[in-house]
């Protein structure tokens, strides 16, 4: 149980660690690749809380396409001069101190959720069932209609980008 | 449980923190978006944290829904980048003052 507690604090370490250079740096595709990085840790979070198919989940969606598609994006509009232009707008103190306020309020709040010490409730499930199992039943059982509306949404999302990003025939 | 789950909200706020940070400093639009996709891992990490405490798989499920928007969100936001650069040379906020008055 140690070595899992240790891991976990490296991994929330290492992930704190690459957001803040994923946000400080200079080149865009370092950026990426720092947030690669934190994806891939916050994915190890996932399977030490007993997420397993969240954190596939999110190897395959965020760590595989959404970055993928990012570079594309990067690479297609080829900022040549990028590097040599300021990173922060000028109000860039104004943004840390939104940030650290946000993050203090949080930090704060999340000491009053009085949540109940965990391992007082018992789980009533009876047999334990496989992660994936239970979550596929609760996708096509009580949250049918949601897991339909999101379908819908990313077919929106699809045709919407392809409107958007198509050349227009003058 | 291998942590409390106060830790994981901890961790979920400063990662959130951070995510702000980068959204409102940074000039680049693209890099503005990813701090976006910083704040809402944040947020599938304290749903997860929340799930796993309260043994409730909805925050789990929650998370799923909350990385399909995820998804939605990049395709139409680089849409629209692609669209603009296609006008106007330029990916940083600067270049977009055309509706200012």
């Amino acid at each position: 149980m140690a070595l899992l507690t240790a891991t976990f604090y490296y991994m929330a370490a290492a992930s704190v660690a690459s957001a803040l250079l994923a946000v400080m740096a200079k080149n865009p595709v370092h950026s990426m690749l720092w947030v690669l990085a934190l994806f891939l840790h916050v994915a190890g979070i996932f399977l030490l809380l007993g997420a397993e198919f969240l954190a596939a989940v999110q190897v395959i969606v965020y760590a595989g396409a959404i970055l993928i598609f990012y570079l594309f994006i990067l690479m297609l509009l080829d900022l040549p001069d990028v590097e040599a232009q300021p990173r922060f707008g000028r109000h860039w103190p104004l943004a840390a101190g939104a940030g650290l306020l946000f993050a203090g309020f949080a930090w704060l709040a999340r000491a009053g959720t009085g949540l109940a010490p965990a391992g007082r409730r018992v789980a009533t499930d009876g047999a334990p069932q496989s992660s994936l199992e239970t979550i596929g039943i609760a996708l096509f059982g009580p949250f049918a209609l949601p897991f339909e509306t999101a379908s819908l949404l990313l077919l929106a999302a699809i045709i919407g980008a392809v409107v958007l990003a198509r050349r227009r025939a003058a | 449980m291998i942590v409390p789950a106060e830790v994981i909200l901890g961790l979920s706020a400063i990662l959130f923190g951070i995510g702000l940070f980068g959204f409102l400093a940074r000039r680049n639009i693209i890099l503005m978006l990813v701090s976006v996709e910083v704040m809402l891992n944040a947020v599938n990490l304290s749903l997860a944290g929340f799930g796993r405490h309260l043994e409730d798989l909805r925050g789990q499920v929650l998370a799923l829904f909350v990385i399909v928007v995820a998804a939605a969100e990049v395709a139409v936001g680089l849409g629209l980048l692609i669209a603009l650069s296609r006008n106007k040379p330029g990916a940083t906020v600067a270049d977009l003052t055309k509706l200012k008055w």
